[in-house]
């Protein structure tokens, strides 16, 4: 257990300030870390989106934002001998002995423009390497699992349980833990067409199954029934009924088929191609295209989830680790392009959104044949008009490293947490913490 | 505790209770025909798939028409090698949704041939077991690009998923369509080469001891070493060129390898597709300290492969840590997600003292007195696969019964496979878990965009919903209202509630929505007309769709 001094110390130790960790980055005044030169920070919205990226399968950031100066390049030059990324021409310097690797397409632009703020090392204390456990943990942000994840108890006290169905949605099919609140939960919808029962119940039929349907889910989840299976069965289908009528949907349950339709530009020109030339297109663009005409159709979402899978990089990752950047890098930087031409009543859509990408875990620093091993600490970061770019936190001391061979972790997750909650989805600073259990510093970049 | 004595009786409704949990139900009359046998030697029977009820002759009949398309109906062809030859199918061919290449790595395809196998296996129980050793050991066609090769690994499941559970874990370690999943077959611990431990942590991790139980990152490495060099090799008449991209070669079966440099037979390739003529090395050699043991990996013992005797030291050095962990798969899966932490541990001694024999750990807990508790019956939330599957069996003609319907459904599979949104969606993509953890059970199978989807699939189910394919409309579910769901018919609305409830089997539903149901279908006097049959279908998609059905 990483105790509270030792994580202090090992602040101190790579020089970054103690109070709110915010003294190394933004707005490109950053002591401790690179700072850019870009436009200063636009005032934080009064409507804000948030647009969660989950990187899923743990991604080797290390390869992303590799070293490039100073004692930790020869341990990463060491460690990396196949792997590496050390050629200048790959790179974008990033100031603070780091860079950038330009398969993160188009995040080398945003970061010019000052609107990245990374986050190099953040984690958690007695990482056990297990996906699945650092997932629920990162979902829950609690260090006692609770069964509940931070959005989720966000909408339990932002959200109207009788209403706001449609204020937390994933574009996933699943229900991330980190979406579960005790009371109110988000909607998962995948299409922008049909959310709806099957067409042909709703045509001519002279019985109003979609009601009779609904009213008996209703029913159900009103009964008082002491069986928790069939509570929570009645909750999945009674919030999918209650997304489906919600106005915001226009005939056919479609966004596309409102008057006015949805003025989503879409598919911003933006040219990502894989190593070997061909074009790329990804699931991730498709949901942000999907986020972007929920935006644009004016849904009252206020958080989105979204998700990229295959970073478990164990093989073949001088191959797929690039083509997984550029899918990566390319889908922010166009879909933060299109933001800027949807206008809402709330204000431009690309003043309003924020996006924070994460991951559950770095790789192991030494690379194995081909390919790396589960590791600890990651990279997180946030993009957004609104945001101080800069580094914040201590990149990781590679010569410093646990039994495993893997990093100590700089700053704790529950820092970014505590920082959204507080000041971009408007959470006071004691809910804030009554969220999190505990008081987590804060991150300057907001 | 969890009472783990046997039931000396049992109502047709405990059948019914044990037989969607071990199977995918049985209709009324089943159920009460099975009832009249004591349950001790009805439910050996239907664990064992022995006796007359089992006999599997109609179904592999069936099995080897050309219309359900026999596994892998692929042939090596005799002057090319590595092509194959599809044979070409015969018209008229009412039933064959696909082309002749039908079989060539297609998912879909795959799919719809065990979702068919599901719905008319009389060893019902197999195809239970299969699905939850598919859930356990999560293998996705994604990464694995290989049809063919998924479907082996879940006849493994079918053949082995009854042995000894340190027989089965070995097993599926060598499992081609594994070793591609987790990068064994890319495990290089030879010389001062780092072992690859993807494998080796999801053993142990998610296969026999659960996160944080009993091992550390140690062992994990130690044991990938264990491991390195497990791989396969195919001969030249399982190669199989992918039509549709010549560059992509895939096998039909794999044969287990430990690549420790002792030469290779000329007839086979390695996974990689080259032909090998020189040894080749990727074992790790000399001895591992595993679970505080010094292991020799060298060598063989036992008639075991090289490094096997690491992966059997789990059950002999962690036997405790694996016993509950299959204890809480085995609850989750087949009892209750309620389990008191003395269920868990009672249920965990009885698979020790039943030495990981499987078949005797279901035998014991599906006979117990725990089992049939009432607060264990539709305690849990049903996944859409068998959810979908019992709904077939119980709204579906049966494999003996409409010839005119021949092959009986396996189109039906295919058309719905091949819009794999709906399957997908619903939450369980068969064959191709999204990682090796698995889908998660129970409520965490439903959410607003699952149960939107399974309204789809009901209504596909329920109303009788046709799809066209080549100028062909087949219906998805065939089933006939007034022989198959109603052979007497009921006098009353109420009468077609209680008919359809007993079919489809339902946890309890409240009496105020049934009764809106009745109301809203049949608001004015009785009749056992065509429009009064229409409505007994929408009312088996009301059942279908409400939370007492997604219960079991």
């Amino acid at each position: 257990m990483t105790t509270r001094r030792e994580f202090i110390q090992t602040l101190g130790a790579t020089g970054a300030a103690l109070a709110g960790l915010s003294a190394c980055g933004g707005g490109g005044k950053g002591s401790g870390g690179g700072g850019t030169s870009g436009q200063p920070p636009t005032p934080l919205p009064a409507a804000p989106i948030l647009v969660v990226v989950n990187i899923d399968g743990g991604y080797d950031w290390l390869n992303v934002m590799p070293p490039n100066a100073g004692a930790n390049l020869s341990v990463y030059q060491a460690k990396r001998a196949t792997l590496g990324i050390t050629d200048p021409a790959l790179l974008t310097d990033l100031g603070s002995g780091a860079a950038l690797n330009k398969d993160l397409t188009g995040l080398d632009q945003l970061h010019g423009l000052g609107r990245v703020a990374w986050i190099p090392g953040i984690g958690m204390p007695n990482p056990n390497l297990s996906h699945f456990t650092s997932i629920d943990l990162w979902g829950q942000g609690a260090a006692v699992p609770a069964g509940t994840g931070w959005l989720g108890r966000f909408a339990d006290a932002a959200f109207n349980p009788a209403g706001d169905v449609l204020r937390g949605l994933t574009v996933t099919s699943d229900l991330p833990v980190m979406l579960k609140g005790s009371t109110r939960s988000f909607v998962s919808i995948t299409g922008a067409g049909g959310y709806v029962f099957p067409a042909y119940l709703l045509s001519g039929s002279a019985v109003p199954d979609a009601a009779t349907l609904e009213a008996g889910w209703g029913a159900a989840l009103n009964a008082p029934s002491p069986d928790a299976a069939t509570q929570a069965a009645a909750q999945a289908g009674k919030l999918f009924f209650d997304a489906q009528n919600n106005t915001a949907f226009g005939a056919g349950g479609s966004l596309t088929a409102r008057t006015p339709s949805v003025p989503y530009p879409g598919d911003a020109a933006y040219p990502v191609t894989r190593l070997n030339g061909a074009a790329l297109s990804s699931s991730l663009s498709g949901q942000f295209k999907l986020i972007a005409q929920m935006i644009a159709a004016g849904l009252p979402a206020q958080v989105y989830f979204s998700r990229l899978g295959g970073w478990d990089t164990h093989s073949n990752q001088a191959v797929d680790h690039p083509n997984l950047q550029r899918t990566l890098g390319g889908s922010i930087k166009a879909f933060y392009d299109d933001l800027a031409s949807i206008t809402t009543p709330s204000g431009n859509a690309q003043d309003r959104v924020m996006i924070l990408a994460y991951s559950e875990f770095g790789r192991r620093v030494q690379e194995n044949n081909g390919g790396t091993d589960h590791g600890t600490a990651g990279l997180s970061f946030c993009v957004g008009k609104a945001v101080k770019g800069g580094l914040y936190g201590a990149y990781p001391d590679l010569s410093n490293l646990d039994a495993n061979g893997n990093m100590k972790f700089t700053t704790d997750f529950r820092s970014l947490y505590a920082t959204v909650l507080d000041r971009w989805l408007g959470q006071v600073t004691a809910a804030t913490d009554g969220l999190l259990g505990t008081s987590y510093p804060r991150l300057g970049f907001l | 505790m969890a009472d783990l004595t046997p039931v000396s009786s049992w109502t047709p409704a405990d059948v019914q209770h044990f037989a969607r949990r071990a199977g995918f139900g049985l209709s009324p009359e089943e159920a009460s025909l099975l009832q009249l046998q004591a349950p001790g030697t009805a439910i050996d029977a239907w664990i064992d798939g022995s006796g007359a009820a089992y006999d599997p002759a109609a179904f592999n009949a069936a099995l080897g028409t050309a219309d359900v398309v026999a596994e892998p109906l692929v042939a090596a062809n005799t002057s090319t090698a590595g092509s194959v030859d599809v044979p070409a199918v015969p018209a008229p061919h009412a039933f064959l949704v696909e082309g002749p290449d039908a079989w060539r790595n297609s998912l879909n395809t795959a799919q719809a041939l065990c979702l068919w196998r599901m719905q008319f296996n009389p060893y019902a129980f197999q195809e239970r077991m299969a699905l939850f050793w598919h859930n356990l050991f999560a293998t996705g066609f994604h990464k694995v690009n290989n049809a063919a090769l998924m479907l082996k690994q879940i006849q493994l499941f079918r053949s082995l998923g009854l042995g000894r559970f340190d027989d089965l874990l070995v097993a599926v370690s060598k499992d081609p369509a594994m070793g591609i999943w987790l990068d064994s077959v890319l495990n290089n611990a030879s010389g001062s080469n780092i072992p690859n431990e993807n494998y080796a942590r999801e053993v142990l991790e998610l296969y026999s001891l659960g996160a944080d139980n009993g091992y550390n990152q140690t062992d994990i490495t130690q044991l990938a070493r264990a491991l390195s060099g497990w791989s396969f090799t195919f001969a030249e008449a399982d190669y199989i060129a992918n039509p549709a991209n010549p560059t992509q070669k895939t096998a039909a079966d794999g044969r287990f390898k430990v690549y420790d440099g002792s030469a290779i037979t000329p007839d086979t390739r390695l996974w990689s597709g080259t032909a090998r003529t020189a040894s080749y090395s990727m074992h790790g050699t000399g001895t591992i300290s595993l679970f505080g043991q010094t292991l020799d990996i060298t060598t063989t013992a036992n008639g075991w492969a090289k490094g096997e005797n690491a992966l059997r030291s789990i059950l002999s050095a962690r036997g405790v840590n694996c016993a509950q962990f299959l204890a809480k798969r085995l609850l989750l899966h087949f009892v209750t997600p309620a389990y008191s932490a003395q269920d868990l541990s009672d249920v965990a001694a009885m698979i020790q003292a039943a030495n990981f024999d499987l078949r005797a750990v279901m035998k014991t807990l599906l006979k117990s007195r725990y089992f049939f508790d009432p607060a264990n019956q539709y305690a849990l939330i049903e996944g859409p696969i068998s959810w979908l599957v019992r709904g077939a069996r119980a709204l579906c003609p049966s494999l003996a019964v409409g010839g005119a319907q021949a092959p009986k459904a396996f189109p039906a599979w295919r058309l719905l496979t091949n819009n794999a949104t709906t399957l997908d969606q619903a939450g369980m993509k068969l064959l191709d878990p999204s990682g090796p953890n698995g889908w998660k059970e129970h409520a965490a199978w439903l959410n607003s965009n699952t149960m939107r989807y399974r309204t789809k699939l009901a209504a596909a189910l329920a109303l009788g919903e046709a799809r066209s394919y080549n100028g062909t409309s087949y219906p998805l579910f065939p089933a006939a209202v007034t022989t198959g769901w109603f052979p007497t018919a009921p006098t009353s609305a109420q009468g077609v509630l209680d008919r359809l409830l007993a079919l489809l089997q339902p946890g309890p539903i409240p009496a105020s929505v049934s009764a809106a149901w009745l109301s809203a279908l049949w608001p004015t006097a009785f009749t056992w007309d065509a429009t009064s049959q229409t409505k007994a279908r929408e009312l088996a998609f009301l059942i279908l769709c409400s939370p007492s059905g997604q219960l079991y």
